[in-house]
């Protein structure tokens, strides 16, 4: 089920609000678990119970690491457990890739294996890791209540689209947490908003990026406009849907870390990572880069770290090689400015700001592409000889300028400046408890018209 | 302080109300059949089973029944076409576009499968029908309201002389009646994509005189005396004026018969009660019909013809049917044209129209 959808907004989110708050405090993890649950199996009935065994599996052996810890057992629990949700994620996800990727370098003809991925697989596998691990490295206890651990790893908000929740962020809430009116209002407003980014904003860039593949004139103007529609649709399609869970989260008395940060107004490849899916890049940060050494290593070994984990990031976002070349030039820009560029890019932001964004635009063209040669035909075509620009392309962009500037304004923190400015003087202050409330409901309106205008639109990142 | 407090109350307030406010109505309201507006029936409350849960399926129509029945739909839908209009300035809304009051819908680019297409299947129907019974072929084309519109206010537009050339060029056994200079924006509804009847005596003849047919009638235009909201209307979702409707009296029109091969009944040229109906348009010989034939008992020409049609053509024919004794009228997006030696003896005509609008030429999907 989508957020962005009236079966979710006017179905599924009042009636699970109202069994939520009418149960009592001991069973509003139950009933978070039992609507995790309904919520997960409207998209995916069958891999339900795949997602109930990933879940036992993980409280099994934390239980049983938290017995042994110090001991030779918990370690092979450890391992077993990794092996299993990693196993899992293999299977799923990426068995029909391998398949096929082994067809083709050894010639073979391999049936199809044609294993449908299960939604939000790679977002709950990684929670389940991170979990076993930090109880492993004794950095949280292990949880005792079953339903309490499958409220945490199911739980709706984030369960198929990140952001990815570790144990730590919550552990606490998972027990004892507060509501209010403060807490819902925001947790309100974030959800609204990133309704407003998601249905007003990347699905209608999403127009235009499909009119732009429709196209059977692509001239180099369109293709510029498609690389900078594509790039502000994947953020506000991405950072629209954590700002609902985050705000989904709130409003159920939980606090989720954020996972945008402005990306687009980073000064360098490494801030922009630092700023853009932060929940995922400190994953593999804590998770993969510190344990295999990070930068406390000899140099070529350092970067050879930084491959690894850029490769495994593309491989995250998708089972293929589009993705994989996709995290390798971001390793390729992340070696070049921690070897040379960054000293530069420190004392001359206005040329980082332009370098991120342009290698940020080229390496979401990779990211969009079907294939690699398909992904560097797209970028070789923005500085082709050909047709400069064509009726098409003019046509789109004089359409689509309004949605482009809002989306390109909305990607920095302008809106939220003014904002804190007006708010700050007495007047505008009273003029924002009154007007802000009433704009948001405004927006839900508009947002609502929208879907019920359009039909399918699906996330993103629902499949990654 | 205090204000902190009243803009969180506020805003929880105003958010539930919306969101738990149209959940009850939406539960509460009685399920509306079809959507006048759509033209189209509604998605029903599905039923629920362990097989239709199992397989997704009660979800997926779950999901377009809370669309389809949502309350206040047609407003939310207007709503959107305001945002995107008159908000984000964007040209135009699903492909609709209004100039000057008058709607139409973007068809680009031009698609040179669907006209190989076309003529593809006009010429089956050539080759299997026409030509073994000597009958003449003639071939023109309807342009639709982006020829008058489109490129000049800065929409896309196809290369209609490319679409015409492509055409003939792969039937070069149909002689080509140019009727593009008979016509202009006026000559449409604002709100529908057709032509208006009343206005298309100039085209009727340009059509009589290419297939050397009688075009002497007089006609009166008669007020249908209703509010015609076209199918762009529906679309735009945004609060355009209604069209007028007439329709053309005169002629040997009061005389003819017409035979509706489906219902195998005699009928009138004007369905009335079309009127009040989902598309008044089908007033025109009862709108979609995969086989019709007027008779003109008035009619001493000898001349037989059969016109191969899209939905412009009935609201024409009544007026070429004047020049001829017979006239059939056939539309291959709802019988296949291998069974029309079944249903039609064709040795029986002199003549043959393939007339289509360039819209089902650029979209021939629907062709059979």
């Amino acid at each position: 089920m989508l957020f962005s959808s009236a079966a979710f907004l006017y179905s599924f989110l009042p009636l699970t609000i109202a069994v939520y708050f009418l149960m009592p405090r001991r069973l509003k993890n139950a009933a978070l678990l039992l609507m995790s649950l309904i919520f997960y199996a409207w998209g995916e009935p069958r891999y339900a119970i795949l997602m109930l065994l990933s879940i036992t599996q993980g409280y099994i052996f934390a239980r049983l690491i938290g017995k042994g810890r110090g001991t030779k057992r918990a370690k092979a629990y450890l391992i077993i457990s990794l092996v299993l949700s990693l196993g899992m994620l293999g299977v799923f996800k990426y068995a029909n890739f391998f398949a096929e990727s082994f067809a083709a370098v050894f010639g073979l003809k391999i049936a199809a294996l044609n294993i449908a991925l299960p939604i939000g697989i790679s977002f709950y596998t990684f929670q389940l890791i991170s979990y076993v691990i930090d109880v492993y490295r004794a950095d949280v206890e292990p949880q005792r209540d079953y339903v309490a651990f499958a409220a945490y790893i199911s739980m709706f908000p984030q369960l198929i689209a990140g952001p990815i929740v570790r144990y730590s962020d919550i552990e606490a809430e998972l027990t004892a947490r507060a509501y209010g009116a403060d807490k819902a209002a925001y947790g309100a407003k974030r959800f609204i908003l990133g309704l407003g980014k998601k249905v007003l904003i990347a699905n209608v860039l999403a127009e235009l990026v499909n009119a732009f593949k429709a196209s059977g004139e692509k001239s180099t103007l369109f293709y510029w406009i498609y690389a900078a529609a594509y790039m502000l649709h994947v953020y506000f399609d991405f950072s629209g849907y954590s700002d609902m869970a985050i705000g989904l989260g709130s409003i159920f008395g939980f606090t989720f870390p954020e996972n945008f940060n402005y990306p687009y107004i980073a000064a360098s490849i490494t801030e922009f990572w630092r700023r853009w899916h932060m929940s995922l890049s400190s994953w593999f940060r804590d998770y993969v880069y510190i344990p295999l050494g990070g930068s406390r290593v000899k140099k070529p070994r350092a970067l050879l770290n930084i491959a690894t984990v850029w490769m495994l990031t593309g491989l995250w976002h998708g089972a293929d090689w589009n993705f994989v070349m996709w995290g390798i030039m971001f390793a390729v820009l992340l070696i070049a400015e921690k070897t040379l560029l960054l000293g530069f890019i420190k004392k001359h932001r206005a040329i980082g700001h332009i370098y991120t964004l342009f290698f940020v635009m080229l390496c979401f063209i990779m990211f969009d592409a079907s294939s690699v040669g398909e992904g560097f035909a797209a970028i070789a075509a923005l500085f082709s000889r050909g047709s400069a620009a064509n009726t098409e392309a003019l046509y789109y962009l004089r359409s689509y300028t309004v949605p482009l500037i809002i989306a390109a304004i909305g990607a920095t923190p302008l809106p939220k400046r003014i904002k804190a400015k007006l708010e700050a003087t007495r007047v505008g202050g009273a003029i924002m408890t009154i007007a802000e409330p009433v704009a948001l409901a405004a927006l839900l309106c508009v947002c609502t018209a929208y879907l019920i205008d359009g039909s399918f639109n699906p996330f993103l990142y629902f499949r990654f | 302080m205090r204000t902190t407090r009243l803009k969180s109350i506020l805003t929880v307030a105003l958010a539930a109300a919306i969101i738990f406010g149209f959940a009850a109505w939406g539960m509460l309201k009685k399920d509306d059949a079809q959507s006048l507006s759509e033209r189209r029936a509604l998605a029903a409350m599905p039923k629920l089973s362990i097989d239709s849960v199992l397989s997704g399926k009660f979800m997926s129509d779950y999901e377009q029944y809370k669309l389809d029945q949502f309350p206040l739909r047609d407003a939310f839908r207007t709503l959107k076409a305001v945002n995107t209009y008159y908000v984000f300035s964007q040209r135009d809304n699903n492909g609709i576009y209004i100039v000057d009051g008058i709607a139409s819908k973007l068809d680009y680019p031009l698609n040179e499968s669907s006209v190989a297409h076309a003529a593809k299947r006009f010429g089956y129907v050539y080759d299997t029908y026409l030509k073994p019974n000597g009958i003449k072929a003639y071939l023109s084309l309807v342009p639709d309201k982006n020829y008058f519109m489109a490129d000049a206010n800065g929409y896309l537009s196809i290369d209609y002389d490319k679409l015409k050339d492509m055409l003939t060029a792969d039937m070069a056994y149909a002689e080509y009646i140019d009727i593009f200079g008979t016509l202009s924006i006026e000559d449409y509804y604002k709100t529908d994509l057709h032509w208006r009847q009343e206005r298309i005596q100039d085209t009727t003849k340009a059509l009589a005189e290419g297939m050397g047919a009688d075009d002497a009638a007089e006609y009166t235009a008669a007020d249908a005396d209703t509010d015609f909201y076209g199918i762009y209307y529906a679309q735009s979702a945004l609060p355009l004026k209604p069209d007028k409707m007439y329709y053309m009296q005169g002629g040997s029109i009061a005389d003819y018969r017409v035979y509706d091969y489906e219902s195998g009944k005699y009928v009138d040229v004007y369905d009335m009660e079309a009127l009040s109906g989902r598309d008044p348009y089908e007033m025109f010989l009862h709108g979609s019909k995969s086989i019709l034939t007027i008779e003109n008992p008035n009619s001493r020409s000898g001349r037989s013809l059969i016109m191969f049609r899209d939905s412009f053509a009935s609201s024409i024919a009544p007026l070429i049917a004047e020049g001829f004794d017979r006239v059939t009228l056939v539309d291959i997006r709802y019988v296949a044209p291998e069974l029309l030696g079944r249903m039609i003896d064709f040795s029986q005509y002199t003549d043959a129209l393939f007339l289509y609008g360039t819209g089902v030429i650029n979209n021939s999907e629907t062709i059979k």
